[in-house]
């Protein structure tokens, strides 16, 4: 946290190009339309819900390297727009929450998700698991907007 | 200035309430986004099928039917937590020009439905097809840049600000 205190971001291109920051944001919400939309797509199967002609394992792999592709251009665009104010962010209740439930939910969608995802076709464990996906990625999209709130 | 129905309709008691509140109005916005992250994506994902780019193994006709009732639920929820956004900032958002090049987007992508409807609708055909035509493929580069482009529009309605009065930044960037 010291490394932030001392960062001046007036010189920061977000700060001083009018495009530069509302770009990143826009980036940052196809990221996560694309990666949270993907998690989407295996929950409703996980839940039951929909898409059975397919299997959870099948829809993990085939929406595997777009959950990546997505969830990778939000952890370059979050970064940037988090550098032009990083004193703001931390302080802010908002940005504190979002992260502890980007780093729970990245966590569980790489481990126990995953696991679920590529051997349980239904049952308790898919529901479970299915929920607590939508749970701790719907957290992270409003701690993301109570950012701006708070 | 906006017209007086657009201010009566920013003045109801609802409209009121939304804007003023300090939670409702952030927790509406959440859900629109919450729509956008949930379900927008499965809008690429079916245009990036039809264009044999993503989901490749999975036939078309999966993809295309399967999600449909999904993104169809994701527009319901985005654009009624839109429209409700609208209404309780009416006379603010009048003015802004981001705000009609978004509605014209719209209309657009309402046109490019009725224009590909049979495309979308028929699509067991492409399962039997190898190749997927250059219609479809056509219907498909069009929507990704019509959804792309309102996104882009909707986050530059909050940069943009009236020309010469003082503004409230609160009002204007949420």
């Amino acid at each position: 946290m010291a490394l932030f205190l001392a960062y001046d971001p007036s010189s920061n291109p977000l700060n001083t190009n009018e495009w530069a920051f509302p770009v990143c944001e826009v980036l940052h919400i196809l990221g996560f339309a694309i990666g949270i939309g993907t998690i989407t797509m295996v929950n409703i199967r996980l839940l039951g819900l929909g898409l059975k002609r397919e299997s959870p394992a099948d829809l993990w792999r085939g929406t595997f390297p777009w959950t990546l592709a997505g969830l990778a251009l939000v952890l370059i665009t979050g970064p940037l727009i988090f550098s032009s104010d990083p004193n703001m962010y931390l302080r802010n209740e908002g940005f504190r929450f979002k992260i502890t439930m980007l780093v729970l939910a990245l966590i569980y969608h790489y481990t126990i998700y995953r696991k679920v995802a590529l051997t349980k076709t239904s049952g308790g464990a898919a529901v479970m698991a299915g929920l607590i996906s939508l749970l701790l990625w719907i957290s992270v999209v409003f701690g993301g907007i109570f950012i701006a709130f708070l | 200035m906006p017209p007086e129905f657009v201010q009566a309709l920013q003045d109801m008691s609802i409209a009121t309430a939304i804007r003023e509140s300090a939670l409702v109005f952030p927790v509406i916005l959440s859900l629109h986004l919450t729509g956008m992250g949930l379900f927008g994506g499965m809008i690429l994902m079916t245009d990036l099928r039809l264009l044999g780019i993503s989901l490749t193994k999975h036939p078309v006709s999966d993809i295309v039917n399967g999600l449909r009732p999904w993104k169809h639920l994701g527009l319901t929820l985005t654009a009624t937590c839109g429209i409700l956004l609208l209404w309780s900032k009416a006379a603010i958002y009048y003015p802004n020009p981001y705000l009609w090049i978004k509605l014209t987007l719209f209309a657009l992508i309402i046109i490019h439905a009725l224009v590909f409807r049979s495309v979308y609708r028929n699509v067991a055909d492409l399962d039997r097809n190898p190749v997927i035509p250059g219609r479809a493929k056509l219907a498909a580069a069009l929507s990704i840049i019509l959804w792309i482009s309102v996104v882009t529009a909707g986050r530059w309605i909050g940069y943009w600000e009236p020309k010469g009065a003082p503004v409230n930044a609160a009002q204007v960037i949420n």
